[in-house]
């Protein structure tokens, strides 16, 4: 990466403080930059560091981004270590050095739910720091109080060696601290741009002519040749999530949250991803990545924290990993989060199911949400003790595919039958009875009620069938005693029946939701990405629990964009593309490159592959 | 040219002074409204504070006789319910429709109790003479010239508020934050506003806005107040919001087609069309369901619309 010095600070791009910030401009003390050990980088990258922080030098992404002052924040702000660091800081010295933020011995309950309990978190200036955890560690929950959203009910937070309290999203702003939640926080009707100024406080009247300019840079640096006008809900998922890091940065913010910012990119976005946070870490602004995906962790981040059951666990700086290499680092973080127990995958026996068929998709077309040919004369069959995978990327009618068999979507042409039955368009309630089982893969919008608790939840699709109706009434006892069942076999960590189910974590939901469906004993299992958001055991667990339906003689569907899970369970797999199954395989025969080429491609790689 | 005496141009001319003078309170009422649904909040009090605006307006206009004082007291009475409906929904998270429809029949009780209390329900008028102002020249078009140019300063004023609100809407800070807080509160509280301080001060305008409408029906208008006398005027201001998605300019448009077909309904009358009047009296409101039917499944609401905010919740 060039270094260049830095020209005059050109005016910012929008953005609040841009006075207060250029004042700092002038303060040429030197600046810390000893904050990581040197053995976890390159040795340009440190080179660079040194030239940069001695001479303010900016990289191109500095200089538009904070043109500056960002850097020159930072060094009044490590004002009491301005005596050690003159350049020739030591990995020994590092551990005087100040750290940027640090929460100490947070709690924060929902109800009855201790989500976090005396978690500390330290932040140096520079590092990319991964906080790893399964499902329900309290992740998401310390960030959210990083970032102004809950209030901690105990702890303190220090920036900059100072105690603060962040009562608000904009205070945490106000104090350089920018979060990019997993849910992202664009409003989708407004353009780029207002997106960008959206909170700042500057005049009573936009001039958004005037931060175009600067804002089509900054888009360019990030890769994105978008038009500041146009509508965040026209850009795709990896570009929003770009436009949310840019009008965090823009706001001044020097530590950089993201939750779980890889879950819904492809690889290539990630990388690009990558590439972004590494720069930014060389601009000196901290990145705390919340994730359950250990090798991204590993790729990315100089300091990995442990959470487990809302507790820290164990933490790995720098010289933790390095000491022990990319495997042993791996190996320590996996023994952490399971409590020892290694979370090696189950070898899962797959067969070539010999059954009948229980299942019958032809020529079934339908129609989607946006009244586009979702499914394309698609036909399915699918045996008794199989698992059959659904490959390909997200939005190419997997969605649908399952609402089809659940009966949640009509379709316009083709057949459904069950075990030789015909059932086309029979509709949700009938089919549920005729033994179809579906799990949705929107949990929280049609999975479960929110506002209901967990043992309401739990019984809601039969609600209307004894044992819990008996008459007019419901029954509470056996709609309790059915909960407890499912809670204990499925192992779901709540505090009661009675807890409202939105308190449970994603993972949570997600068993109770298998559970539910299964006990029902379906002869056929629709699953559309049931291991979504998942931390590696409860996946684990889905899974095994599908094998085994399937090795006890059911018919288990498998839709998911995770093709590393298909292949580990399934034992026939098709790739679905615009709404057709353009190729079949048997389980032995998979080649996974022509997979990854159908479910990019679809027939066009048949065909280029036949040619 | 002549139907049943009447000159076919005096005709228009009348329809058109009528429409563009029954579209004000409507379009009055729908700008702040704009700015409510924007923000997130369903006003169906939107009919009481046009009523206690009618009241308040004509009360301090009846003593004062002073034009600009009756406005001043509707509009006071319209932010006055407003507040009790931000308090309630946007502090204590009570539902909105709720809160809406109890501010709505509050203000027609409040209302006809203090009319007969005060003016023992004897209807009397308020002594105003509001302003009005000739354009030289253009009031000498035929046609539309008395109707759009020879009419009182309030007319004019409530017509120009129709830039202005889309101005404010569109490319104001205060704007962007109502849009960004109806669509997306969790969003905006993330990005730096107040999405509590926003949802208030949209809610003012709004009641401040129907206050207005209300004041400028019973003061500036006809200057009588009876009792229940918005006749669902406010919520066809809702509509009309709906109807214009949440665009001031379309509101306009909508108002003054809804004027106009109330202006037809009494002009049938006076060339005398023999049809009851309670049959007339429908059309404004058939045309409001056909329009909504037509209309209002093509645009999309806010998607934040009645919903309440509060952070941290799960």
């Amino acid at each position: 990466m060039g270094h260049e010095i830095a020209s005059p600070p050109a005016p910012l791009p929008v953005g609040r403080g841009e006075i207060e910030r250029l004042t700092c401009l002038g303060d040429s003390r030197p600046h810390c930059h000893s904050e990581r050990s040197e053995e976890s980088l390159r040795g340009d990258e440190v080179t660079g560091m040194r030239e940069r922080k001695e001479k303010h030098v900016s990289t191109n992404l500095g200089e538009v981004l904070h043109c500056e002052p960002l850097v020159s924040t930072w060094g009044t702000s490590v004002g009491t270590t301005d005596d050690m660091t003159d350049g020739t800081a030591t990995t020994q010295e590092r551990a005087m050095v100040q750290p940027i933020v640090s929460m100490r011995e947070i709690d924060k309950r929902f109800g009855p739910v201790r989500a976090n309990d005396k978690v500390s978190l330290t932040l140096y200036p520079g590092e990319i720091h991964a906080v790893l955890g399964e499902n329900g560690a309290g992740k998401t929950t310390l960030m959210n109080i990083l970032s102004g959203m809950y209030q901690p009910d105990g702890g303190t937070i220090e920036l900059d060696g100072k105690p603060i309290t962040i009562g608000s999203p904009s205070e945490a702003l106000a104090h350089g601290i920018g979060t990019v939640y997993q849910h992202f926080t664009l409003v989708p009707n407004l353009s780029v741009i207002e997106n960008v100024v959206l909170g700042t406080k500057t005049g009573f009247v936009l001039n958004l002519s005037k931060g175009e300019q600067r804002l089509k840079e900054v888009l360019t640096e990030f890769e994105l040749n978008t038009d500041p006008n146009v509508e965040v809900r026209h850009l795709s998922i990896g570009q929003r999530q770009r436009v949310e890091i840019i009008k965090v940065l823009m706001r001044g913010t020097r530590v950089l949250l993201l939750d779980e910012p890889t879950s819904v990119l492809t690889p290539t976005e990630v990388e690009g991803l990558f590439r972004i946070l590494r720069r930014l870490r060389e601009e000196g602004v901290s990145v705390v990545i919340i994730t359950h995906k250990l090798e991204e962790a590993l790729d990315v981040s100089d300091r990995v924290t442990i959470l487990r059951g809302g507790k820290n666990v164990g933490e790995l700086g720098p010289d933790d990993i390095a000491s022990a290499g990319r495997a042993g680092a791996r190996q320590r973080i996996v023994e952490t989060m399971f409590g020892g127990m290694p979370a090696a995958a189950e070898t899962f026996q797959q067969h070539v199911a010999t059954g009948k068929t229980l299942l019958e998709l032809s020529g079934v077309s339908a129609i989607g949400d946006r009244g586009e040919i979702a499914i394309r004369e698609l036909s399915i069959q699918l045996r008794a003790g199989e698992i059959y995978g659904i490959a390909g990327v997200d939005g190419n009618g997997q969605k649908e595919l399952g609402e089809i068999i659940a009966g949640q979507r009509k379709t316009t042409t083709g057949r459904l039958a069950l075990d030789g039955t015909d059932y086309t368009n029979a509709g949700v309630a009938t089919l549920s009875r005729a033994g179809v089982g579906y799990i949705t893969d929107d949990r929280l919008g049609e999975g479960v009620v929110p506002g209901m608790s967990v043992a309401q939840n739990a019984a809601l699709k039969t609600i209307n069938r004894s044992p819990f109706s008996k008459g007019f009434w419901l029954d509470r006892k056996a709609i309790e005693a059915n909960a407890n069942t499912l809670i204990e076999q499925f192992s779901v960590r709540t505090p009661s029946a009675q807890t409202k189910i939105t308190l449970l974590s994603g993972g949570n939901i997600q068993k109770l939701m298998l559970a539910r469906e299964l006990a029902m004993d379906p002869r056929v299992i629709v699953c559309n990405k049931p291991t979504y958001g998942l931390d590696l055991k409860t996946a684990q667990f889905v899974l095994q629990t599908l094998r085994q339906e399937a090795d006890s003689g059911k018919a288990v569907l498998l839709i998911s964009s995770e093709l590393d899970e298909i292949l580990e369970i399934s034992d026939r797999i098709g790739v679905i593309y615009n709404g057709e199954i353009v190729e079949t395989f048997e389980r032995a025969q998979v080649d996974i490159e022509t997979v990854g080429r159908l479910m990019l491609s679809g027939r066009a790689a048949v065909a280029g592959s036949a040619a | 040219m002549t139907i049943n005496g009447i000159d076919l141009f005096d005709f228009l001319t009348a329809i058109l002074a009528t429409g563009l003078l029954r579209a004000v309170p409507l379009v009055l009422a729908s700008l702040g409204d704009v700015f409510a649904q924007k923000a997130g909040l369903l006003n169906l009090g939107i009919e009481g504070m046009m009523l206690a605006g009618c009241f308040f307006g004509f009360y301090a206009a009846y003593h004062t006789e002073s034009v600009p004082l009756g406005l001043l007291a509707g509009m006071a009475a319209g932010l006055a319910l407003a507040l009790l409906f931000a308090v309630l929904t946007v502090h204590l998270r009570v539902d909105q429709v709720l809160v809406g429809l109890a501010i709505t029949i509050f203000a027609a009780g409040l209302t006809g109790y203090l009319f007969r209390d005060l003016f023992g329900g004897q209807n009397v008028s308020a002594s105003v003479r509001p302003m009005t102002i000739r354009i030289p020249l253009l009031a000498d078009i035929p046609i539309i010239g008395k109707a759009l140019f020879d009419r009182q300063l309030l007319f004019y004023i409530a017509w120009l508020l129709v830039p202005i609100f889309a101005f404010v809407l569109n490319r104001t800070r205060f704007g962007l934050n109502v849009r960004a807080v109806g669509e997306n509160p969790f969003a905006a509280d993330a990005a730096g506003v107040n999405v509590i301080q926003v949802r208030y001060l949209a809610m003012s305008l709004a009641g401040i806005m129907a206050g207005f409408a209300g004041a400028f029906l019973a003061v500036a208008d006809l200057k009588i107040f009876t009792i229940g006398m918005t006749v669902g005027q406010g919520f066809i201001a809702l509509a009309i919001t709906m109807i214009g998605g949440w665009s001031p300019w379309k509101i306009a448009f909508a108002a003054i087609l809804f004027g106009m077909l109330n202006a037809l309904g009494d002009s049938l009358q006076i060339i005398g069309v023999n049809v009851r009047t309670e049959f007339i009296g429908m059309f404004p409101y058939i045309g409001i369901m056909i329009a909504m039917i037509v209309l209002a499944r093509r645009t999309s609401v806010p998607a934040a619309l009645a919903v309440p905010y509060a952070r941290g919740q799960r």
